[in-house]
């Protein structure tokens, strides 16, 4: 299970995130918050699938889709949320989260959710492998 | 001092974006005992002639004595400073409108502000 952590008035506290377990065919749905100050804006919103490691965040899958920001006059809050498709292309196990706005020089970026997505394996077409006998009656 | 349509308020922001629309709110009370018709009207000084109007979808109506009624306008903010000058008239017995006030009221260009993300974070993920 992931975890985060977050400042308090105690030092730093350890919030554990559950878990979602996800399999070919399924879509993950990443509700983001971020905040804004000026003009109208249209920007991608971007989030990943994959692993954080020391050379950065290794994408595996990814999902975006192009918000439009109001206008605001002082720093705002906003939400809103991106889909990633979950494909073949990942295989079963765990997989951080991040997301991120703009495009290839990016406005803001998330911190990472480490170990919160698990990839089920993909449960194989219907198939039949053999038949035998097992018993005969008259009936 | 106004003789019957006295000019009370002009409603307005201190600053406003040029090219954004800027909506004003002009209150003018009857200072007459008994109902007459009052009409706002406005122009914008900022260096050009003549001076622009100022829109009043419903400029005129008919006020009763000693009430006062607010008149909503609007313009579009020019680039530079603009000083509103709002006037008020009043439905004379001989079937014409008289001027009767003005009051101005100073509105200062704002400062534009380039889109800029503070921070995101990821509030929750779920299967769909």
């Amino acid at each position: 299970m992931g975890a985060v952590y977050l400042p308090s008035q105690f030092g730093l506290l350890l919030l554990p995130l559950a878990n979602v377990q996800v399999k070919p065919g399924d879509k993950l749905r990443i509700t983001c918050r971020y905040s804004h100050i000026g003009q109208t804006d249209s920007q991608p919103l971007y989030a990943a699938i994959g692993n954080e490691g020391w050379a950065g965040f290794n994408e595996v899958l990814h999902g975006s889709k192009t918000i439009s920001v109001p206008e605001d006059s002082a720093w705002d809050y906003h939400e809103e949320y991106v889909d990633i498709s979950i494909t073949t292309a990942i295989s079963a196990g765990f997989y951080d989260l991040y997301a991120k706005i703009g495009g290839t020089f990016p406005k803001v970026i998330s911190p990472s959710l480490l170990d919160v997505v698990e990839v089920l394996a993909d449960i194989p077409d219907s198939e039949f492998g053999e038949i035998s006998i097992t018993d005969y009656v008259k009936v | 001092m106004a003789q019957y349509a006295d000019i009370v308020e002009i409603v307005a922001p201190g600053e406003a974006v040029g090219g954004n629309r800027v909506d004003i709110t002009i209150r003018i009370k009857n200072n007459y005992s008994s109902t007459i018709g009052i009409m706002a009207g406005g122009a914008l000084e900022y260096g050009v002639s003549p001076w622009p109007n100022i829109n009043f979808p419903e400029p005129s109506a008919n006020v009763d004595g000693e009430a006062t009624r607010s008149f909503n306008g609007y313009f579009t903010m020019p680039g530079k400073k603009v000083t509103i000058h709002a006037y008020s008239y009043y439905y004379g017995a001989d079937g014409s409108w008289h001027f009767d006030d003005e009051m101005t009221k100073t509105i200062d260009i704002a400062e534009e502000i380039e889109s800029q993300f503070g921070s995101i974070e990821i509030l929750s993920y779920s299967r769909r």
